[in-house]
């Protein structure tokens, strides 16, 4: 409901051409004090971005107040936003300040803005104009300084036009549009998010990262995201609580992102064209996701003979030996002739 | 008697991934409802990964086959 943000937690992963270009335009709007309207499907992170821009204006040592307006109901809200004085309804025992008031000084952040209610929406329009509310049940205005940072996953502009949102509304909120593009939209970051959150996640196990298979890394290119980054973190948290063998492999991955990355084709790593798009990509790290797929790919037509697969890729036994261990196949491998002595025979 | 080719039809999808992990599924026996499958390679030796590609690919030739009535590791 409310949250008061962790900063360690906040931060918004990604070299693409697109959030290198949120990002700055962050970094230009988070010092004024005009409001901003997040937009962004579910999972793409729009409280980080309002924990982000709080945390890097001037008023980050001032409260931080996140409310979602799909959580209330239509006669809730206003009491939850404004506050009330004692007396206001049945059961208002006593004076309450409302979520404006609790974020005096700082930001509040209204999630989910396009479930305010329309007759609510007059009321939050006139805070928005004279920065004054008045609780329920009370005929004094009171001042509030607050920035205000509205978040929704539709299209406004959609909603104004079929008359669910009013527009005045709309254009006092759309001073500072924020737009949070789906992860399927910017797939070159998932590499990047994914050692994100492994690291995170093995970090609160105790135990260092391990290495992403080849496989791993293809299925979570080729999936979709709809549930965008939080799917992809939970997918990363799965992963560190069942994940034996000390390499991330395709055996980790949830089996619904399997079943949709196998319907589709290989994502091709394209490579920007410009130096101005391109972002650094890890030589070694390709080079290495290669061998180890046809090294993969050379064990498996050989049946595990590693004289003929070392045949096959012609290299030494020796130097594949070493290679598979530095790929970290070895270990695998030992699971392999572990799991073929119980396998009853076919 | 369920199709053994639809079977591998649906294994087909999911094996390059699998194959890419050094790792496979082979289609070991197909009877009236159901389907036997071995994993090999990489994952075989994990108890998350067998039970994640187990529930995972029963639930997959379920959609695709609704006839088939279990999938068994052997």
């Amino acid at each position: 409901m409310t949250t008061v943000s962790s900063p360690s937690d906040s931060v918004l992963v990604g070299r693409s051409a697109k959030m290198r270009a949120l990002l700055e335009f962050l970094n230009v709007i988070s010092n004024s004090e005009s409001t901003v309207l997040i937009t962004g499907e579910s999972g793409t992170g729009k409280e980080v971005t309002a924990t982000l821009i709080h945390q890097s204006s001037r008023r980050k040592h001032r409260p931080f107040i996140a409310v979602s307006c799909a959580l209330f109901s239509e006669t809730l809200i206003e009491s939850e936003l404004f506050g009330h004085e004692r007396g206001a309804f049945t059961g208002a025992v006593k004076d309450r300040p409302g979520r404006f008031e609790l974020a005096e000084g700082g930001t509040i952040f209204l999630d989910d803005v396009d479930d305010v209610p329309i007759a609510m929406q007059v009321k939050l329009l006139r805070v928005l104009q004279n920065r004054t509310i008045e609780r329920l049940g009370s005929t004094r205005t009171l001042p509030v300084n607050v920035r205000i940072i509205a978040g929704t996953k539709r299209d406004l502009r959609h909603m104004v036009a079929e008359g669910k949102f009013r527009e005045d509304l709309y254009y006092r909120l759309n001073v500072l549009p924020v737009m949070l593009p789906p992860l399927r939209e910017r797939r070159d970051d998932i590499p990047l998010l994914m050692d994100h959150f492994l690291e995170r996640y093995f970090r609160r196990r105790g135990d260092d990262t391990p290495a992403i298979s080849a496989g791993t890394k293809e299925a979570f290119m080729r999936y979709d995201w709809p549930g965008n980054v939080r799917e992809l973190e939970n997918a990363c948290e799965r992963i560190a609580q069942t994940c034996t063998c000390g390499t991330m492999r395709i055996g980790c991955v949830s089996m619904s992102i399997l079943s949709q990355a196998a319907k589709r084709p290989p994502v091709a790593h394209t490579l920007p064209s410009s130096l101005d798009e391109a972002t650094p990509i890890s030589l070694d790290a390709r080079l290495q996701e290669l061998e180890a797929s046809l090294i993969g790919w050379a064990l498996k037509v050989s049946n595990g003979n590693k004289s003929k697969a070392a045949e096959l890729l012609r290299v030494k036994r020796s130097t594949l030996g070493d290679r598979i261990e530095r790929c970290g196949l070895g270990r695998a491998e030992a699971a392999e002739k572990v799991d073929r002595r119980v396998a009853v025979p076919a | 008697m369920i199709s053994r080719d639809k079977v591998e039809a649906v294994l087909s999808r999911i094996r390059p991934l699998l194959q890419a992990d050094g790792g496979d599924i082979v289609l070991v026996e197909v009877d009236d409802c159901s389907a036997g499958v071995r994993l090999t390679g990489m994952c075989a030796g994990c108890p998350s990964a067998r039970m994640t590609l187990y529930d995972g690919i029963e639930t997959i030739l379920r959609d695709e086959i609704p006839e088939l009535g279990s999938l068994r590791l052997v």
